[in-house]
């Protein structure tokens, strides 16, 4: 299972590279050290909620509050620092905000055995509108500059975002590889029936997946919040699709058991380089959603099709 | 008797409840439909619209979709309103094209629409008050040209492809960039009115382009995106915005913002509500009313820079001349 999880990454690694290819073909502005670390900044927030759902959709879940969620806790983080002016306190807020919403999400699915699709759809709706209600057409916006640093600094020249990018897919990626919690989640994933015959606590696993997809809900919000200066109530709502579809592309299955978090910085990377690229191309707006869907089914298909041969020559 | 009487109660109760309950006076009835809860410009739109209706002594029935931008749901709160019967409609579609039915529903009631903000692409309007989309851009972008002397590189962030304001607004930016041959547009890209997508269509074009001396964004939240990028990359260009969001106002206090232009939300507001108490009251309301585009700078910002909730409606004939 290892090493054709590792082939399949490689696949859909080529699949970037051959993007970035093309790209650097066609501008010269697109492969320098700056641009590409410009890349990597711009997916780091698409990533961090990415990387929540990724847990959630391997137990075979699903959780479209994310966006949402990110809005609020950016709301309630935004409100924390204004009251109290300490970093500290916004942050808390923040993070508490979105970890709670994770949790009911949790006991919804596990408690009223809610499916994952309507439980966090549910959510999505009540979360928007209690925003919208909380912030009544206001924006806050004017932040420490202490804290801004998680969003616009830079260390050794490396932004400050990639870095939390970095270490969310290491702890990550330890915690799915490398502990039986992680192992449990796939497990729960492939076959639930099975998974609660050999005595995997279910319940307890899925609360604490959701939990986790609040939680990094909030630590996207908390960047995203560094890095433009400014709360409002509709930030939430473009956020959802292209975190689920990270996913997705990234190569975790939607029926849950197979993928993990590198797949999903592959997915969150090949959705920021369109962008890019269409941004240096400088494509007409009209053209650039038939341009992002072509990519995306061009990718998704290129890498299918190379595995299909690959297996069948193994 | 007695239980017509408690229902009676009870709907206006439930009225209060859904619906923002104002003072109940004994005037006219008009309903307010704005687009979305979240937009602080629909906020003014509706403190204007107030505003004006405390000065006439009228009733306001607000109706504002759950989901922001939702059809379906303006649909059915046109449906509602055609069972309430106000005197007046004041109507901002949430989309020109898709609520063209919803307006003639209102016509077939007989119930008189003032449309506001978004010009319905149909159905019969006493009234259309908003400000010119194509003269904002032209106004906000002339003046960010004036100040680069008529030289340099610019970049246009639009907003949502295909929408009427966005292709008003950055028509208004290409015209007046004809007027000063010697600036080099270098790109326009969509920013989707969205501060974060602003914020990485600029990341990516500051990419791009070594040298970017003006930006030309389609609304403030989309400019003040711009302009952090610009500060993260420790590059400087002059940005202008349109709306004259109170966001906004404030970066042009603090200098981070050369110009914003002035939709002049409440103000459309006031107007709106004017004009259908007076058509109500059978006066002359003019086809269309359009407010000339205003730049608001570091000079002049004091004029704008007042909360909606302390202002008051200008009277009516200082802004309809006859």
């Amino acid at each position: 299972m290892w090493s054709r999880d590792v082939a399949a990454l490689a696949y859909r690694l080529a699949g970037v590279l051959l993007l970035s290819v093309t790209l650097a073909l066609l501008s010269g502005a697109f492969l320098t050290a700056p641009n590409l670390l410009n890349v990597l900044r711009q997916a780091s927030l698409n990533f961090l909620i990415a990387s929540g759902v990724t847990l959630v959709i391997l137990t075979a879940g699903l959780d479209l509050s994310i966006g949402a969620n990110v809005g609020l806790s950016a709301c309630v983080a935004a409100t924390a620092f204004k009251a109290t002016g300490s970093i500290a306190a916004g942050v808390a807020a923040g993070l508490t905000c979105g970890t709670l919403i994770g949790l009911l999400n949790g006991l919804m699915v596990t408690l009223l055995r809610l499916p994952p699709f309507i439980a966090t759809y549910g959510m999505l709706w009540m979360v928007h509108g209690l925003t919208y209600w909380y912030m009544a057409g206001e924006t806050i916006y004017g932040f420490p500059p202490a804290f801004r640093a998680l969003g616009s600094g830079y260390v050794v020249g490396i932004p400050v975002p990639v870095y939390v990018m970095a270490a969310s897919l290491m702890a990550g990626g330890v915690f799915t590889r490398y502990t039986i919690y992680g192992h449990e989640l796939y497990a729960i994933g492939a076959n639930a029936e099975a998974a609660r015959l050999s005595g995997i606590p279910i319940r307890t696993r899925l609360n604490l997946v959701y939990t986790l997809s609040g939680a990094m809900a909030g630590l996207a919000a908390m960047v995203y919040l560094a890095r433009l200066n400014s709360a409002e109530a509709d930030i939430g709502e473009p956020l959802m699709l292209p975190a689920v579809a990270a996913v997705l592309i990234g190569g975790t299955s939607l029926f849950g058991g197979v993928g993990g978090l590198s797949g999903t910085l592959i997915g969150a990377v090949m959705l920021t380089l369109v962008l890019n690229g269409m941004n240096l191309l400088n494509i007409n707006a009209n053209w650039q959603p038939l341009v992002t869907g072509t990519i995306v089914l061009l990718a998704v298909w290129i890498d299918i099709v190379t595995r299909q041969r690959a297996d069948a020559r193994a | 008797m007695r239980r017509s009487r408690l229902v009676n109660v009870m709907m206006a109760a439930g009225m209060c409840l859904s619906l923002s309950c104002e003072k109940r006076s004994t005037g006219d009835r008009i309903a307010v439909f704005t687009k979305n809860q979240t937009n602080p410009y629909f906020q003014s739109v509706r403190l204007g619209a107030d505003n004006a209706a405390k000065q006439m002594k009228a009733t306001v029935i607000h109706y504002v979709p759950t989901k922001p931008d939702s059809i379906p749901e303006q649909m059915s709160q046109i449906e509602d309103v055609i069972t309430k019967r106000p005197d007046a409609i004041v109507f901002i579609p949430v989309d020109s094209q898709a609520m063209v039915p919803g307006v003639q529903k209102m016509n077939a009631a007989k119930i008189p629409v003032i449309n506001i903000t978004d010009h319905s692409a149909g159905g019969d309007l006493v009234s259309y008050v908003g400000s010119d989309e194509y003269g904002l851009g032209l106004v906000s972008g002339r003046y960010l040209l004036e100040k680069l002397k008529g030289q340099g590189n610019v970049i246009i962030i639009e907003g949502v492809r295909g929408s009427h304001g966005s292709m008003e607004r950055v028509r208004g930016f290409q015209k007046a960039l004809e007027a000063f041959p010697q600036v080099k547009l270098l790109a326009s890209q969509p920013g989707n009115f969205q501060r974060l997508q602003s914020l990485q269509v600029t990341e990516n074009l500051l990419q791009a382009h070594p040298v970017i001396d003006g930006v030309m964004a389609a609304n403030d939240a989309m400019a003040l995106g711009a302009i952090e990028a610009l500060d993260a990359a420790n590059r400087k260009a002059l940005v202008v915005g349109i709306n004259a969001t109170k966001e906004g106002i404030d970066a042009v206090k603090s200098g981070k913002l050369l110009a914003t232009a002035d939709f002049a939300g409440y103000l459309q507001g006031c107007v709106g509500m004017m004009a259908a108490i007076r058509y109500a009251h059978k006066l002359v309301v003019p086809k269309e009313i359009a407010f000339p585009s205003a730049v608001i700078d570091a000079t002049n910002y004091k004029d704008a820079d007042i909360p909606d909730a302390q202002r008051e409606c200008p009277p009516w004939e200082a802004v309809v001349k006859p």
